[in-house]
């Protein structure tokens, strides 16, 4: 049988109007459409002080350190991502248009993230010296990969094809010092489970509700990010000046503070999407919060006080500003978007400033994924 | 390098483009021994690599890597750090889907 020829795979408009599944376009607006439905990723390139990393000694951790690699490399999810019985139809025709472009939207970014951490993973494996640490980033960038390649494959059968041929545009190199890559990566892995695993057991058990199969594959892909949490844990814990003196307990301060309020912007842009899912996003972020707080506790001296006064309140003038911000660019208004930026950077100083919750890090650092 | 001046090289690379079902990735290695530094740009010459649905693309290319000035890259190693919003997934960015992206593209100087 001849092969279906997909308009994501169509290297031309041309080609991408005679493939199988848009046999109907025929005009030129359709044509448009379509070729805009090609979608480039941008990852960003970065640097870092590859000495500094060469010199980290996990001896202090090896036992954690080396069952957490053995754990990895015996690949628990190998096969996991694979489309079986479960990945039922989607009727991408049938979906609300506002949904739709909000969840490719979601499906989108997410790929780019998962994309970016695989070069910025792939990066530090091949300038790297140290085995533990080379060995480390070679198997999360497998696993980054992996979840792209999946990501992609949803996209593709709503007819959007993912360009890679960012690699041929000129891209500038950018500089992180390392502990600022181990506190966001750290975060960003911890908050990804806490923020899949939330939807995992919310549509368990609301399963009507579960418009996409994708969703039913949360929890193998968040035990991932679990696990690349727990390597970055380790490796805070091999220098304890990382998180324990006092200007880098106030950049870890910083970074909860600036993840969780992009979190919470970010996901108010997209109403129709939380509303399919029955999600209230008030709810969802206050939940994923105290669950990464509830985790990063492992490592970090202090939470966030969430649930101070002045914290939602916060958050929902952030929000505002957020919005007015977004308007005032598209509009070319200039007052109204530096009126925007100064609120914006006030309600950021304003959660910045709430007192943090001080408590005990464990002597052990081992978690396993429990939610 | 100068402090103000930026100096251009080649380096032969090669270029993995992997557009698998199991994994979504792309790389570029420089076979010379290349070094990457802080404000460096790298462009990979010739047309883009496509590689197409389920398959693997590698070949060799040469790049031209523009080394930045001293200057440049100081102020790389002081500032970059505040670009980590972009390791968040969730990190701002302006609506992408779908009008946004061919735009996107235009401005990084290579026809969508």
């Amino acid at each position: 049988m001849k092969d279906m020829t997909h308009s994501a795979d169509a290297a031309t408009v041309e080609e991408a109007l005679a493939a199988d599944n848009h046999q109907g376009v025929v005009d030129s607006e359709g044509a448009t459409a379509l070729a805009m439905q090609n979608t480039l990723l941008t990852p960003r390139f970065y640097t870092t002080d590859f000495d500094e990393m060469d010199r980290i000694d996990v001896s202090s951790v090896r036992e954690d350190w080396d069952k957490l690699i053995a754990q990895m490399k015996s690949d628990p999810n190998k096969g996991h991502f694979k489309k079986n019985e479960d990945w039922d139809h989607v009727d991408w025709d049938g979906m609300e248009p506002k949904l739709k472009r909000e969840f490719i939207d979601f499906l989108v970014s997410s790929c780019t993230a998962e994309f970016s951490g695989c070069v910025l993973y792939k990066e530090m494996k091949r300038r790297g010296n140290n085995e533990d640490i080379v060995t480390l980033f070679q198997l999360m960038a497998r696993d980054e990969a992996r979840h792209a390649g999946f990501i992609n494959d949803a996209l593709r059968e709503a007819g959007i094809a993912v360009n890679l041929g960012f690699l041929t545009q000129k891209k500038k190199y950018t500089y992180f010092r390392p502990k600022f890559i181990y506190y966001a990566t750290y975060l960003s892995e911890k908050i990804g489970y806490a923020r899949y695993i939330t939807i995992y057991r919310h549509l368990e058990a609301n399963p009507e509700l579960r418009f996409h199969p994708i969703f039913k594959w949360f929890r193998e892909w968040c035990n991932d990010e679990f696990s690349h949490g727990e390597a970055f844990a380790l490796l805070m814990k091999t220098d304890p000046k990382l998180t324990q003196s006092f200007a880098n307990k106030l950049w870890i301060k910083f970074f909860l503070t600036a993840v969780y309020s992009t979190m919470y912007v970010r996901d108010h842009q997209r109403p129709a999407f939380h509303a399919a899912l029955g999600v209230d996003p008030d709810w969802y972020a206050h939940e994923v919060f105290t669950k990464t707080s509830e985790i990063s506790r492992q490592v970090f001296p202090i939470t966030l006080d969430i649930d101070h006064p002045r914290w939602q309140k916060g958050l929902e003038a952030l929000q505002r500003a957020n919005v007015d911000l977004a308007d005032a660019k598209q509009t070319g208004k200039v007052f109204k978007r530096m009126g925007a930026t100064v609120r914006a950077a006030a309600a950021f100083i304003g959660l910045f400033t709430i007192p943090a919750v001080k408590h005990q890090v464990p002597v052990s650092t081992r978690l396993e994924p429990a939610y | 390098m100068g402090w103000l001046t930026k100096d251009f090289e080649t380096a032969p690379c090669e270029v993995e483009v992997s557009h698998c079902f199991d994994s979504l990735h792309a790389h570029v290695k420089f076979l010379n021994g290349a070094v990457i530094n802080p404000g460096d740009e790298v462009q990979v010459q010739g047309p883009p690599v496509m590689a197409p649905y389920g398959e693997i693309v590698r070949e060799e290319r040469i790049a031209r890597i523009t080394r930045a000035s001293k200057l440049e890259q100081l102020w790389t190693r002081m500032t970059g750090d505040f670009e980590f919003m972009e390791l968040c997934e969730f990190s701002f960015s302006e609506e992408i889907m779908p009008h946004a992206a061919p735009r996107a593209a235009h401005k990084e100087g290579v026809p969508a």
